[in-house]
């Protein structure tokens, strides 16, 4: 049976909530790696998802930086399939996410292999939240959505925590991209209104959050599949998504 | 003397050889396989054809439980002949292999190279104290990519842990009447052949034609679609399972 929204926060299954991004990660003390690691692997990007009944809207900045302060990639993609139906935004250090974007795209296809069923979205979202609590990964935060029977979304902490959602965002311009979610999402908005409401709170980020910018990415999943999208600027995806509403 | 006196109990254990070379163990496990229901391989232009017989023992068994051949990667699959606890087993180890391949290297593992690690992993348990040879043998099919084009391929693992690659052939109980019968028609420079590659240029029909005839060789019975599993894998459409309905279609083609 489907757990529901409640079940994720049972007491005691949560060890903790997601952090503010902007705090960065500090390594242990006594490791020897806390100076410079910190910096890099701050998680400097906005990556938002939005659920209506008719599919889930993903999108994410495209600026990979050293810790907010220099842009070593304009062209950054952080929104990855990882099932026909399935995606995800990370934010957080580049190689963690590719090492762990290939390792839960395994586990998926053995998962199914040895089933020989897809696997569901929570299926997905649960392995996602054990590979981040059991393995290396010390600063990804993931916004995960997809549709099977239902479109749904899961945010996965750095620790690890799975929690179910209808609307969340990840990354250092987490703070302004929910300003603008809190108030564009209700219940049962369109396809339309999901991608404008994706696209706008990504571009508030990019406006104010050094760490955010140089473009968007836009995944919408449906039935139908994973629709991806590239914008060369956050207005670009705004305006395009903000025609079909109107 | 007893038969075990006579062979100096060499047959004991699989890491011992008799005075005149033999592993008994492997010996016997080869055996197994032979007595286990066929699993048959044919490789045409562009996919690789896998079949098998399943026994099904009796009419309150649910026949897809009896699984034979099993998807292993996007363009992989394996059929066993044997134990099918013993294959079960290596087609798990089949399917993390080449996950982990692909956490590697990025792309799906060569069928070459699956057949030489699953070899591997069959002869460790050959020269291991304390451990038995697997009862199975397997087929592994696949395509792989060589340049921008594929090449399907047909590799045969057997008990004693060594790959072969073929055209065609077959594991498991009547093996040998099915190679003789699939030597026949590769020399003959097969009409059906011909003609199906002018048709849709891949020989697919033809091979799995040519897997049922080659099943067909080792019972005296008619075939059932029911009792059947046929996949085949190339690299557009990657492992598919023939619906029963396009076996029986198959089997009338054959006249059986």
């Amino acid at each position: 049976m489907r757990r529901t929204t409640d079940d994720r926060f049972r007491p005691g299954r949560e060890p903790e909530s997601i952090s503010p991004a902007t705090d960065g990660f500090q390594a242990p003390l006594g490791e020897g790696t806390a100076d410079d690691s910190s910096r890099i692997v701050e998680t400097g990007t906005t990556t938002v998802g939005v659920v209506g009944p008719n599919g889930v809207v993903l999108a994410a900045d495209r600026r990979a930086s050293l810790g907010g302060r220099f842009v070593t990639s304009k062209r950054a993609r952080k929104i990855e399939p990882v099932a026909d139906r399935t995606a995800l935004t990370f934010s957080g250090s580049v190689g963690e996410a590719q090492t762990f974007v290939r390792q839960l795209r395994s586990e998926r296809r053995l998962y199914e292999l040895r089933g020989e069923r897809a696997a569901s979205v929570e299926t997905i979202a649960t392995v996602a939240g054990d590979l981040i609590q059991q393995g290396p990964y010390r600063a990804l935060e993931l916004v995960l959505a997809g549709v099977d029977d239902e479109p749904s979304l899961y945010q996965i902490g750095r620790g690890g925590g799975v929690m179910r959602a209808d609307y969340a965002a990840s990354g250092s311009g987490m703070q302004l991209a929910y300003g603008n979610l809190e108030d564009a999402y209700e219940p049962d908005l369109p396809l339309s209104a999901l991608r404008e409401a994706a696209a706008v709170a990504v571009h508030s980020a990019t406006e104010r959050d050094t760490a955010s910018g140089d473009g968007a990415t836009l995944a919408t999943i449906t039935d139908d599949g994973i629709d991806l999208e590239t914008f060369d600027t956050p207005n670009a995806a705004v305006a395009a998504t903000t025609e079909e509403v109107a | 003397m007893d038969s075990t006196a006579h062979q100096g109990a060499y047959d004991r254990g699989s890491t011992i050889f008799s005075p005149d070379g033999r592993l008994y163990q492997v010996e016997y496990a080869r055996e197994a396989v032979d007595r286990g229901a066929p699993s048959v391989g044919v490789v045409a232009d562009d996919c690789t054809v896998l079949a098998a017989r399943k026994r099904v023992r009796s009419p309150l068994l649910e026949p897809t439980s009896v699984e034979k051949v099993h998807a292993v990667d996007d363009q992989l699959a394996i059929a066993s002949a044997g134990h099918a606890a013993d294959a079960r087993q290596l087609v798990d180890v089949a399917r993390r292999a080449s996950q982990h391949h692909r956490l590697r290297y990025d792309e799906q593992i060569g069928v070459e190279t699956l057949a030489k690690r699953l070899a591997d992993h069959v002869q460790e348990r050959t020269q291991n104290g304390g451990s038995r040879p697997y009862g199975a043998a397997l087929l592994v099919g696949g395509a792989d990519p060589i340049g921008g084009a594929t090449r399907p391929r047909l590799f045969e693992v057997d008990p004693s842990g060594t790959p072969y690659g073929w055209n065609a052939t077959a594991v498991g109980d009547g093996a040998n009447d099915v190679r003789r019968f699939f030597e026949a028609q590769f020399a003959d420079g097969d009409e059906d052949r011909d003609r199906d590659r002018d048709r849709d240029g891949s020989g697919r029909r033809w091979a799995i034609e040519t897997a049922l005839e080659g099943l067909e060789a080792t019972t005296g019975d008619d075939l059932e679609p029911e009792t059947l599993e046929v996949r085949t894998i190339d690299s557009r459409d990657g492992v598919e399972a023939l619906s029963s309905a396009r076996i029986g279609d198959a089997l009338a083609e054959i006249g059986s």
